[in-house]
């Protein structure tokens, strides 16, 4: 039997301070269904409940109603752990240890044998572009190095499932590509992913289903295609295309009841631009 | 899921790192300052009494660094994990919390018996020094003195000096603080500062010290009805008595110390011990991270 990876049910947080009647709700009924192999975005603005979501999936919090499974498990068993990789918002970890001692300690904490380790932290450190780094103390990473060293803690076991606070926070352009590329891999993999992100661009790049929180309730979810194509326009992009052409074009579009909205060259975006400029320089 | 010692282990030698890194060390270094300067002063007085001050103040002084390094440490583990999101990584792992709070708990002990045998042997090499000094004096001396005199002040210089029951004593204080480290760990699972845990680990340590003094009085001095004897026995379950585990009146007045006594202190600080990881532990469960 196949279970959903992550299947949330009417689930309310409400938040309770002591000594003050007022409560805040964190939540409201939220139900979420995500599939094994799945990358899901979560997208809210500040307090809208993301983090809190991720926090009840980890079973660091718990719902005042509702119940979560984690591919059929209830999360609240410690067990559902062993198929979760989790990088938090902002990670700080030991700074006292260097990188590949943060992967050791973690791979101890999954139970990794001491025979696997050490391979699998050399291999990570190399998915994330930390290899000469793996030596080096994490007080003296950038937060960009320190996210990457998040991200290979939370790999450190193979989850069946990586959940993503912010993933790409503080990470350059480039990194951040790095980031999504191995996002890509991993659901190549057969990973399910789950990802809360500001950066909306690189949430449409990577996932394939998207969630939309405000105040606590999940306003819109669905795929991303269903959700941002236009149904009543078409984008017909073209090259090579000579100006009598699109004269051409243009007039028997002014013939018909269509009516051309906009007529430009795409432009690159600044990321890509960025992109582009940095590579060439490097090499 | 079974507990696994290999996590534990993991979670107690990163803070024990942790916590040298912090340089809690340096009590060490204030411990030898006190003892050589002691000793310093010392040279003035007669060998016997010279060993027996030496011992009282070293066991004091070990006392109080290891006290005070139990609750410093301990008080901060827990808040600043949850500060800088270290505990989201570890907890998010197939880690139980009772996991995390007992590495925790042994991370320090460590830290503490490390100070402790590095406090301890300068004590006994200090303590060592002083006592071949004094038999040294001693053969000097041996024409002048009488054949039951010399053997009686032997004896008295080697009671004064090294002994097992300097070293019980020893054991006693790691296992004081250890108690100590217990209940601030407990404190802390709750606590939303480090200063609230300090102060409030400040008035445990009072309460621990004097609840023995106000329980002889109330209960020998007056005719204790049974509302205060409630009072009282529910004190001494809640705060342990630390003054039980001060053993140094007897270890310097050279009275021995009997083995069930010693063994009856270690059950008490197990007890104590384990209560206060396992109420430590049910705190944390609650607590929204």
């Amino acid at each position: 039997m196949t279970h959903t990876a992550i299947h949330i049910s009417r689930v309310t947080k409400v938040y309770r301070t002591p000594f003050r009647r007022q409560a805040t709700v964190a939540l409201r009924d939220l139900n979420l269904e995500i599939a094994p192999g799945e990358v899901y975005g979560l997208l809210g603005p500040n307090g809208s409940g993301k983090s809190t979501t991720l926090k009840i999936i980890l079973g660091l919090i718990s719902p005042t109603r509702g119940s979560v499974t984690i591919f059929g498990r209830d999360n609240s068993v410690v067990a559902a752990r062993r198929e979760i990789g989790f990088l938090p918002e902002n990670a700080y970890f030991h700074k006292f240890l260097t990188g590949a001692e943060t992967l050791r300690f973690h791979a101890k904490l999954c139970g990794l044998s001491k025979s696997k380790t050490t391979a699998r932290i050399n291999e990570l450190l190399a998915a994330v572009g930390l290899t000469d780094a793996g030596d080096a103390r994490l007080s003296t990473y950038s937060k960009g190095m320190l996210q990457r060293i998040g991200l290979a803690q939370a790999l450190i076991h193979d989850p069946k499932l990586l959940v993503l606070d912010e993933p790409t926070a503080g990470v350059d352009p480039a990194g951040s590509r790095d980031i999504q590329e191995l996002i890509a891999s991993l659901k190549n993999r057969g990973t399910t992913v789950l990802l809360s992100s500001h950066l909306l661009t690189q949430v449409q790049e990577v996932c394939d289903r998207v969630g939309i929180l405000h105040r606590g309730r999940l306003m819109r979810e669905g795929q991303l295609q269903s959700l941002l194509g236009i149904e009543n326009q078409t984008e017909l992009i073209l090259e090579n295309a000579s100006p009598d052409l699109l004269d051409g074009l243009e007039q028997q579009i002014a013939s018909t009841s269509a009516r051309l909205i906009v007529r430009r060259k795409p432009q690159a975006s600044l990321e890509q631009l960025f992109l582009k400029v940095t590579e060439s320089t490097e090499e | 899921m079974i507990t696994s010692l290999r996590r534990i282990r993991a979670i107690a030698g990163t803070t024990l790192i942790e916590l040298a890194r912090l340089r809690v060390f340096y009590v060490l270094v204030l411990f030898a300052l006190v003892l050589i300067v002691s000793s310093t002063f010392l040279a003035r007085i007669s060998f016997q009494q010279e060993l027996q001050v030496t011992k009282d103040i070293s066991l004091g002084a070990i006392n109080f660094f290891l006290s005070l390094l139990a609750i410093v440490a301990t008080a901060q583990l827990l808040p600043r994990d949850i500060e800088d999101r270290v505990v989201y990584s570890v907890l998010a792992k197939p880690v139980p919390r009772f996991e995390y709070i007992l590495g925790k708990f042994l991370g320090v002990v460590g830290l503490l018996a490390i100070s402790l045998a590095a406090m301890s042997v300068l004590c006994l090499v200090v303590l060592h020094l002083r006592e071949q000094s004094a038999l040294h004096e001693v053969n000097r001396q041996i024409e002048q003195l009488a054949p039951d005199q010399l053997s009686s002040t032997v004896r008295v210089i080697h009671t004064a000096g090294v002994n097992r029951d300097l070293i019980a004593a020893l054991v006693l204080v790691l296992a004081k603080s250890a108690i100590l480290a217990a209940t601030t760990l407990c404190i802390s699972a709750f606590a939303t500062s480090n200063i609230f845990t300090i102060t409030a680990m400040a008035m445990v340590y009072l309460i621990g010290h004097l609840e023995s003094i106000a329980r002889e009085y109330w209960l020998q001095e007056h005719v204790a009805g049974w509302p205060k004897r409630t009072f009282l026995a529910l004190v001494a379950f809640i705060f342990p008595d630390l003054q039980a585990f001060n053993l140094s009146d007897q270890v310097i007045g050279g009275v021995p110390i009997p083995a069930h006594l010693i063994e009856q202190l270690l059950g008490l600080a197990a007890f104590y011990i384990v209560s206060y990881i396992l109420l430590a532990t049910a705190i944390f469960y609650q607590r929204e991270l």
